[in-house]
């Protein structure tokens, strides 16, 4: 008898796990069930199209059904699941009943917190997350004038971007002090907020949404200042685990509000596995277990379970988590933590910090970057970086991911070797720089 | 909420409220301004800055989760 290998979810985990088994074990029946009409598409790009650097939500697609129909994949679509129970390895399918399992893999994803003030529940709150609603919504944009963006976390930076670029009067409010304050330091995101300034981005930082006004329809957001009239309101909330199944099913649920895994993603429930969103994984220094990662790691995970939950034999690494975006008119990123985080930790740390250049500085279109390390006081070894610039940021990023993985030290970056050409490189490396501003302030 | 999500939850929010006050002074922009938890702002966050690192990452360590599954990286 074929094993039967069961993916509830159909996101970048589960697809990435369904894949994996099929991999694994060709002669596997993998079925995955999703409450959606789609899977296969980049959810990451819904704000491009909004802010029309993407003409088309097509475009997004990455695979057809067929596509899976023809590596054998058994994808049910708006389909939900209303129970788990791994004891009797059946999950409970609403339309269909018991469905038997001898591998169940959990891949569901998250939701957004509830901004948790009165009236959340109006129309008109737009949620990014599902590519069916994004091209209902989008034409909602032809005709609005004002939008407002409620927090400013990495989704909300894109949306902010997206909605200034389509040229919709923007309004960002979020109760911290600067953009994406709970991951990136305010000296990181200053050009940022300035480069927004010059889209015509109205800023509303330390300031907490109090209400959603209106009849039915939102019109307008209600902060402790004034009333911020809205045609449409985007809420780009901390993503939290959609964890209702697993609870309800006695799987182990961790600090964060993640399933507990362990390197094979494997939970605590005989047979039971779980990736994404959904799963809380060690952080490679800290060893803090998070949550609510990017979809790379989400399908990194699912390729893990999806192997394991086949019979394969494949593991997970504690995350390092390298990070990039593109806000405003600049790209930011980073790896591990930065300063914030570190002080919010108390955790021990030595910082260098370096401008440097992209090109040569008479090339044209060179751009300027900041890097700023972290490192442990006692052994040098590189913690955590944060940058920004005009270009270059994801490799280093990248980069600095492995520097940190492998216990490369401030030493090793600040005689680093650097290509230098002067259209992709200048003389000097700006990571490097910033290494040796770290030895100077450690030798006083 | 189960205790150790209500730790997690509340201990992140105010260290980071706490470090973000720090940096905002560091970088002269203006600070958070938020009500909240007075056991939170003014004994949890004080007292947790004071503990040695050591026994912070012990505490942290001990707390159910993920971690405590884990090796520090997967062999290859």
């Amino acid at each position: 008898m074929p094993r039967r290998v069961v993916v509830v979810g159909g996101g970048a985990a589960g697809i990435g796990a369904a894949g994996a088994a099929k991999q694994t074990d060709p002669q596997a029946e993998v079925t995955v069930f999703t409450e959606f009409e789609d899977v296969g598409y980049s959810p990451c790009g819904i704000p491009y199209v909004h802010g029309r650097e993407i003409p088309t939500f097509e475009q997004l697609f990455l695979a057809t059904k067929q596509t899976y129909e023809d590596v054998g994949i058994d994808i049910r679509y708006e389909t939900r699941v209303n129970r788990l129970d791994p004891a009797a390895h059946e999950i409970e399918v609403e339309g269909t009943g018991a469905v038997g399992f001898d591998s169940l893999i959990v891949a569901t994803g998250f939701e957004y917190a509830d901004p948790g003030v009165p009236g959340s529940d109006l129309d008109g709150l737009h949620y990014v997350k599902n590519i069916r609603r994004a091209i209902e919504w989008d034409p909602v944009l032809e005709d609005a004038k004002v939008a407002v963006v409620v927090e400013a976390t990495p989704l909300g930076l894109e949306m902010v971007t997206a909605l200034a670029h389509r040229g919709l009067e923007t309004h960002l409010v979020d109760p911290r002090p600067w953009a994406l304050a709970d991951v990136a330091d305010p000296d990181i995101m200053q050009p940022v907020q300035d480069s927004w300034a010059d889209m015509g981005v109205k800023m509303h930082f330390n300031t907490p949404v109090e209400a959603f006004l209106g009849e039915g329809k939102v019109r307008a957001v209600k902060t402790p200042d004034e009333e911020l009239p809205a045609d449409v309101v985007v809420i780009c909330t901390h993503k939290q685990p959609n964890n209702r199944l697993a609870r309800d099913a006695g799987i182990k649920i961790g600090s964060t509000g993640g399933i507990i895994v362990d390197q094979r993603m494997h939970t605590r429930t005989e047979g039971v596995y779980a990736a994404g969103d959904c799963a809380e994984i060690p952080h490679g220094v800290t060893k803090v277990p998070i949550q609510g990662l990017s979809g790379s790691h989400a399908y990194a995970q699912g390729k893990v379970a999806g192997t394991t939950a086949a019979g394969g034999d494949r593991a997970y690494n504690p995350v390092d988590v390298p990070w990039g975006m593109v806000a405003g008119k600049w790209m930011i990123g980073g790896v591990s933590f930065g300063e914030t985080t570190a002080n919010a930790l108390r955790f021990p740390y030595v910082m260098g910090v370096a401008e440097g250049i992209s090109r040569a500085r008479y090339y044209p279109d060179m751009k300027k970057i900041r890097v700023k390390l972290l490192a442990d006081p006692g052994t040098h070894r590189l913690l955590g970086a944060q940058m920004v610039g005009g270009e270059g940021i994801k490799e280093r990023a990248d980069f600095l991911a492995m520097a940190v993985r492998t216990g490369i030290t401030i030493e090793d970056l600040a005689t680093m070797e650097n290509v230098y050409s002067p259209p992709i490189g200048a003389l000097n490396e700006p990571i490097s720089l910033a290494a040796q501003n770290a030895l100077a302030g450690l030798k006083g | 909420m189960p205790f150790f999500e209500w730790l997690r939850s509340n201990s992140e929010e105010y260290l980071l409220e706490a470090s973000q006050r720090d940096m905002a002074t560091r970088y002269g922009i203006e600070a958070p301004v938020r009500d909240g938890s007075v056991f939170w702002r003014r004994i949890f966050t004080p007292v947790y800055r004071l503990l040695p690192w050591g026994l912070r990452r012990s505490i942290m360590s001990a707390m159910p989760g993920s971690h405590r599954r884990w090796m520090r990286r997967a062999p290859p």
